[in-house]
């Protein structure tokens, strides 16, 4: 059996989940394996949405996440002997994971932009060395896969609705959930933009990044921000892109007064155009960029946005 | 009490990295105790001078590693174990490695790093809880301890929350749980001092490592002079809505 993990948001499935959903049945293909689901709820779950893609469905519901539950309930439904556990790519997964993959000493593929199968072993290509290397990696099975999203097509409905069978997950309350701490959500998720426009220390200030907004905007995209200017409290840690914060791919990511540093360019190089606005001939983001100009981002960016305008016009 | 930091040492980030027949290359690389792993050893040492105890580092990897154990000592850990495995290891290899000495211990916490800089592995601690039957607590920002539990305050993909944890339990750490201390002159001649167990380990990683490249996307570095902001904007979006096509 591969199992693959369907991951929601209560109400419908995410995007990532029918990624790993093709993978599964790419590696069920090449493996002679059946694919089967497991779908695993804190209350409300797509059922009906999730039985249309797998002809076996595990579902139970946990209440509040914690790892260990969720662990506990995948492993539950791969008692029966599985070849690959396949889920999708996020905080969580890559811990619950971790705990399943000791569990069935598999081999754990972490975040991976490929997958296949070849002479009954698993392989897979990652980025390693905080994004800078491609490495391809093969295990023998069973394997512990997550998907990196974005990278996948996305899987179509069977056209019927499978078998759902209910799992008892045997209880581990080993951490209680007190309290979470919701961000507010505005615009453009950072992860699923097109168009990123960060900001970094070289902004100034919190009221600067108004205009950092209007760019974004214009563009139809989403605000990012280095660490410098979380930590100086001018942006919610919601918005940080790197190493720390979030790794973002758009088309298009303009870096305004951001130095270039590692940990920021782990979350972001792979972005398919980077325009950097630095003082600085030498910082390092020029290396990394494709357009860039060097100047003050507070006489560049007004005129940016209107150029923007105009273009628009 | 006993609080247990678990370390690696990876590249300096800033450092070049070399690949030599499909493998980086780290033979002229400047290497460095895993900053993420430095936040749990800061955590180990300021849990220890607030409720009292021993703070242990317990690192994995090859000879060298012990420069990056012996940083951890210098910052001020009581003493060391060293599980030496020259090449790579996936998690759960790492995890087998480590857990029946960290039992040994008997540890109120565990520290490991959210992420490493050289694997970009995410899984280690949770790895680790499993080996050791407890809970894990990744990208952890805050703890504070009562008694057999912990409160702590972690990240998930959207926002945090506040658990309360059964100890022993392990946590990986996150950016602003705290901020590292450096090494001090008389902290650095002690650390030499200080004791280190080696510990041989020959155990087989599941996963494999085939390839290794660095695939940098060629940038195009068509850098404008910007003395006159209007010019060098308006060139700047004529060349990204002709030129690269995306606005
Ligand atoms: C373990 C760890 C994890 C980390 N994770 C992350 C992460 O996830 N994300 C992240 O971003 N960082 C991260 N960092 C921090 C990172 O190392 C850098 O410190 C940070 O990215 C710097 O942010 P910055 O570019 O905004 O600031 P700076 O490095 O201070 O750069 C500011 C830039 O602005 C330019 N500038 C100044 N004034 C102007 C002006 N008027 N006009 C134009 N340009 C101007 C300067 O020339 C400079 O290049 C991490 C660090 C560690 C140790
Ligand atoms: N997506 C893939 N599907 C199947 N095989 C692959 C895939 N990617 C790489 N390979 C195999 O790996 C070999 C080397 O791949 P690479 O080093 O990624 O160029 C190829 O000759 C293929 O046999």
């Amino acid at each position: 059996m591969i199992l693959v993990v369907l991951d929601h948001d209560g109400t419908k499935l995410r995007k990532g989940s029918l990624e790993a959903l093709t993978r599964a049945r790419q590696l069920a293909q090449a493996l002679g394996e059946k694919v089967a689901g497991v779908l695993l709820a804190e209350a409300g779950a797509p059922l009906e949405e999730a039985r249309g893609y797998v002809e076996t469905l595990y579902v139970a519901e946990l209440g509040p996440y914690t790892a260990e539950k969720w662990a506990a309930g995948v492993l539950e439904a791969a008692k029966g002997g599985v070849k690959a556990i396949v889920a999708p790519s996020s905080r969580q997964s890559r811990a619950y994971m971790g705990r399943v993959a000791y569990a069935l000493k598999a081999g754990l593929l972490e975040d991976t932009l490929e997958s296949w199968a070849e002479g009954g072993e698993v392989y897979a290509i990652r980025y390693a060395y905080l994004n800078r290397v491609t490495q391809k990696v093969k295990s023998p099975p069973p394997v512990a896969l997550t998907v990196k999203p974005n990278t996948t097509p996305l899987a179509e409905p069977l056209g019927q609705g499978g078998e759902v069978v209910a799992l008892q997950v045997p209880p581990v309350a080993t951490v209680e959930v007190l309290e979470r701490v919701q961000e507010e959500k505005k615009g453009v998720s950072l992860t699923e933009a097109d168009v990123v426009v960060t900001g970094g220390r070289g902004m100034g200030s919190a009221e600067a990044f108004k205009r950092v907004e209007e760019l974004a905007a214009l563009l139809g995209g989403a605000v990012g921000a280095t660490r410098a200017v979380v930590d100086a409290g001018w942006r919610p840690y919601g918005e940080q892109v790197g190493q720390t914060g979030k790794t973002v791919q758009p088309t298009l990511y303009i870096a305004l007064g951001v130095s270039g540093a590692v940990q920021h360019l782990a979350g972001m190089n792979k972005s398919k155009y980077i325009v950097a606005v630095n003082k600085d001939p030498e910082a390092p983001i020029f290396k990394h960029a494709d357009y860039g100009i060097v100047g003050d981002v507070h006489q560049v960016l007004p005129a940016l946005i209107e150029a923007v305008k105009k273009l628009k016009d | 009490m006993k609080f247990i930091a678990v370390i690696r040492q990876v590249p300096d980030g800033e450092s070049r990295l070399r690949i030599q027949e499909n493998r980086v290359d780290l033979s002229s690389a400047t290497l460095i105790l895993d900053q993420m792993d430095e936040y749990g050893v800061e955590e180990a040492l300021r849990l220890k001078e607030k409720h009292g105890g021993e703070a242990i580092v317990v690192g994995f990897g090859p000879e060298r590693a012990e420069e990056a154990l012996r940083t951890a000592l210098a910052m001020g850990m009581d003493r060391g174990i060293h599980v030496v495995h020259e090449g790579y290891a996936d998690p759960v290899t790492v995890a087998e490695a480590l857990a029946p000495l960290i039992r040994e211990e008997s540890p109120t916490l565990v520290l490991t790093g959210g992420q490493q800089a050289d694997w970009d592995s995410q899984a280690l601690g949770a790895a680790l809880a499993e080996a050791l039957g407890v809970p894990v607590v990744p990208w952890t920002t805050a703890i504070e301890l009562e008694g057999e539990t912990a409160r702590a305050k972690h990240d998930l993909d959207e926002g945090a929350e506040w658990v309360r944890v059964k100890l022993p339990a392990v946590f990986t750490t996150q950016q602003g749980l705290n901020e590292p201390r450096y090494p001090t002159l008389p902290g650095i001649m002690k650390a030499k001092k200080k004791e280190i167990q080696k510990v041989a380990f020959q155990g087989n990683s599941r996963v494999e490592i085939l390839e290794e490249i660095i695939q940098e996307k060629a940038r195009l570095q068509r850098i404008l002079d910007g003395k006159d902001p209007v010019a060098a904007a308006e060139e700047l979006v004529r060349l990204l809505h002709e030129e690269a096509k995306v606005i």
